[in-house]
């Protein structure tokens, strides 16, 4: 017998992840439009919400390579360089795609509720 | 019977078979004067000698010589759009970092903090910097060059700040291209590509297109004998069988300009003289594949009575391509639409300005190893009618043993005749390697363009 999951199975348990998550209100969505991004601390993490290509991306504002903010970075193709050393992570993924990082970033989940951004750190 | 009749060195022509610039003629919409010329010439017939490509001392010698006298293409202008933005370009153990200071203003620093060395940047990389500080003790450089900190200064009493600029190699731009040159006494771009070729490239107006895919791989073989497998198109038949049917392969036009710059143009859409007879119009409309064939997804492809294959290509690429591409090209001739412009400038760029095989090649030596090159295919495309330019596609990096048809962005027909492209490679340096011949023995036409070159690194590497 194969174990399988139904897709209604899935998606009550992604809800259910996503219930048990505790998003924290960040901005309101008009504060970064399309093309921009925003950092603020959240429960003491720094935190950095990005909008490009249409989507809503949230990752720690701290380069993993010598721990320098990456909010004034350059994004392209959903990637954000680091402007001290040139360090880039996946905006999706945190992953590091490029030296001197070979460390990850962390991500966090992120929605929007009544037209506020939240994340859930 | 075959008969070979009597010509004078480099004046025959394939027998039998219309021109290039006959077929072209025939087109409806007609084509520009820098594809209806021609510029042959005999450059000699003698053997070329095989230690350029297998030994490493003449790849170090071409390192101190031909690499640094050069021009290179280092990045697209589109890499790096704004002030502060960056991009690295390296050439074996060289490394630039090639930045706009102001709107008009590109520079290429040389990549080595000015204290004990490290790069200031990745290679590999780009991004945008508002300063250029070294990772290992923090020196750092405004991004027009100029020492912005030097960490405990009161230690180097001895450093005279003022001269701490990054040193510069030169940049000149054209057709949306960044090129860098080593050598402060090297002639201008333009002197460099010369008149001729360089009233072709402004035609083109390559500024006005983007990267639409960004391709490496590394390859198993010499810089120089990569490059030529691009050369001709007297490998068709051989190398590429599934192409053959619609391409004017062994009547291709080849021609050079200068020392630095050569071409051909192989006409699609027509059969080749080698299998004349044997393919018809409806064979050469079937087999037609261009470097993005999803655009001719649900095409027409039944030709009417009396209907060449060649003209009604030019058609429904030239409405297929406008739609999908979002793109004006009424202006632009049935032979720009369709044919394969291959130009190679010296050393190590091949632009295709066509719109059916819209490529750019960029070869360069790995380091330390002669026999090993870097083979980069990017995919140009019109910018869009509204103006907005979309961001330049992200480099996607193939492994050695991966087809180039896994690549994301590649047609899987056009990266099934670059894999063909590349399989002989490996075959051929090895085969150079164990040869009892010292030479390798070229057509006087159809392999022109690889002796125009060979004559060029020989001028550079023995001051010919």
């Amino acid at each position: 017998m194969t174990n399988t999951t139904e897709p209604s199975d899935r998606l009550d348990v992604a809800e259910e992840q996503s219930a048990a998550l505790e998003f924290t209100r960040f901005c309101e969505l008009s504060a970064v439009p399309e093309g921009s991004k925003r950092a603020r601390k959240i429960n003491g993490t720094m935190v950095l919400v990005v909008h490009t290509k249409g989507k809503l991306y949230a990752v720690q504002n701290l380069c993993s390579h010598q721990d320098k903010f990456l909010h004034t970075g350059r994004v392209r193709n959903c990637r954000i360089t680091c402007p001290l050393h040139g360090a880039q992570f996946d905006l999706a993924t945190g992953k590091a795609t490029c030296l001197p990082a070979t460390k990850p970033i962390p991500t966090y989940e992120v929605r929007v509720v009544d037209d506020w951004v939240e994340v859930a750190v | 019977m075959n008969i070979r009749v009597k010509f004078e060195k480099g004046e025959a022509r394939c027998p039998d078979a219309p021109s290039t610039q006959e077929i072209i003629a025939r087109d409806k919409v007609s084509a520009p004067d820098w594809v209806c010329s021609e510029s042959y010439e005999f450059l000699g017939d003698e053997d070329i000698s095989i230690d350029r490509y297998i030994d490493p001392a003449f790849a170090k010698k071409e390192l101190q010589t031909l690499w640094k006298k050069t021009w290179q293409f280092a990045c697209r202008e589109e890499h790096i759009p704004e002030v502060g933005d960056y991009y690295v370009y390296d050439l074996e153990h060289y490394s630039f970092i090639i930045t706009r200071v102001a709107e008009n203003d590109i520079r290429a620093y040389y990549n080595a903090c000015l204290h004990r060395g490290t790069k200031l940047r990745a290679s590999g990389t780009e991004g945008c910097a508002s300063e250029f500080r070294c990772p290992f003790h923090g020196w750092s450089w405004n991004i027009d060059g100029t020492s912005k900190n030097v960490v405990c200064d009161w230690d180097f009493p001895h450093v005279e700040r003022k001269s701490m600029c990054l040193p510069q190699a030169r940049v000149e731009t054209l057709g949306g291209f960044v090129f860098v040159n080593m050598d402060e006494n090297a002639p201008t771009l333009a002197e460099y590509i010369g008149a001729d070729a360089m009233a072709h490239i402004n035609k083109w107006k390559l500024e006005d297109r983007y990267i639409v895919a960004h391709v490496t791989k590394v390859i198993p073989a010499n810089w120089k004998l990569t490059m030529e497998a691009f050369m001709e198109a007297y490998h068709v038949l051989e190398t590429h069988p599934q192409v053959a049917p619609s391409n004017g392969d062994a009547n291709s036009q080849y021609d050079t300009y200068g020392e630095h710059v050569n071409r051909f143009i192989s006409t699609l859409g027509v059969v080749s003289p080698h299998l004349k007879g044997r393919i018809s119009e409806q064979d050469v409309l079937d087999q037609f594949t261009v470097g993005d064939s999803s655009m001719l997804q649900g095409a027409d492809r039944k030709l009417q009575e009396g209907e060449t294959a060649r003209q009604r290509m030019a058609d429904m690429m030239r409405g297929m391509f406008e739609q999908a591409t979002n793109t004006d090209l009424s202006a632009v001739s049935d032979s720009e639409l369709l044919d394969c412009f291959s130009y190679t400038v010296f050393p190590n760029t091949f632009l295709f300005p066509g719109i059916s095989l819209p490529m750019v090649y960029r070869f360069r030596p790995v380091k330390g190893d002669h026999r090993k090159c870097i083979y980069e295919v990017f995919f140009l495309r019109p910018v869009p009618k509204d103006g907005e330019r979309p961001e330049p596609a992200c480099e996607v990096r193939l492994e050695e043993h991966q087809s180039f048809t896994e690549a994301e962005g590649m047609d899987p027909g056009f990266g099934a005749i670059l894999d063909q492209d590349t399989e002989n490679l490996l075959l051929e340096q090895e085969g150079l390697e164990a040869s009892a011949k010292p030479g390798l023995t070229l057509g006087n036409y159809q392999e022109i363009r690889i002796r125009h070159f060979e004559k060029t690194v020989e001028k550079y590497v023995f001051g010919k």
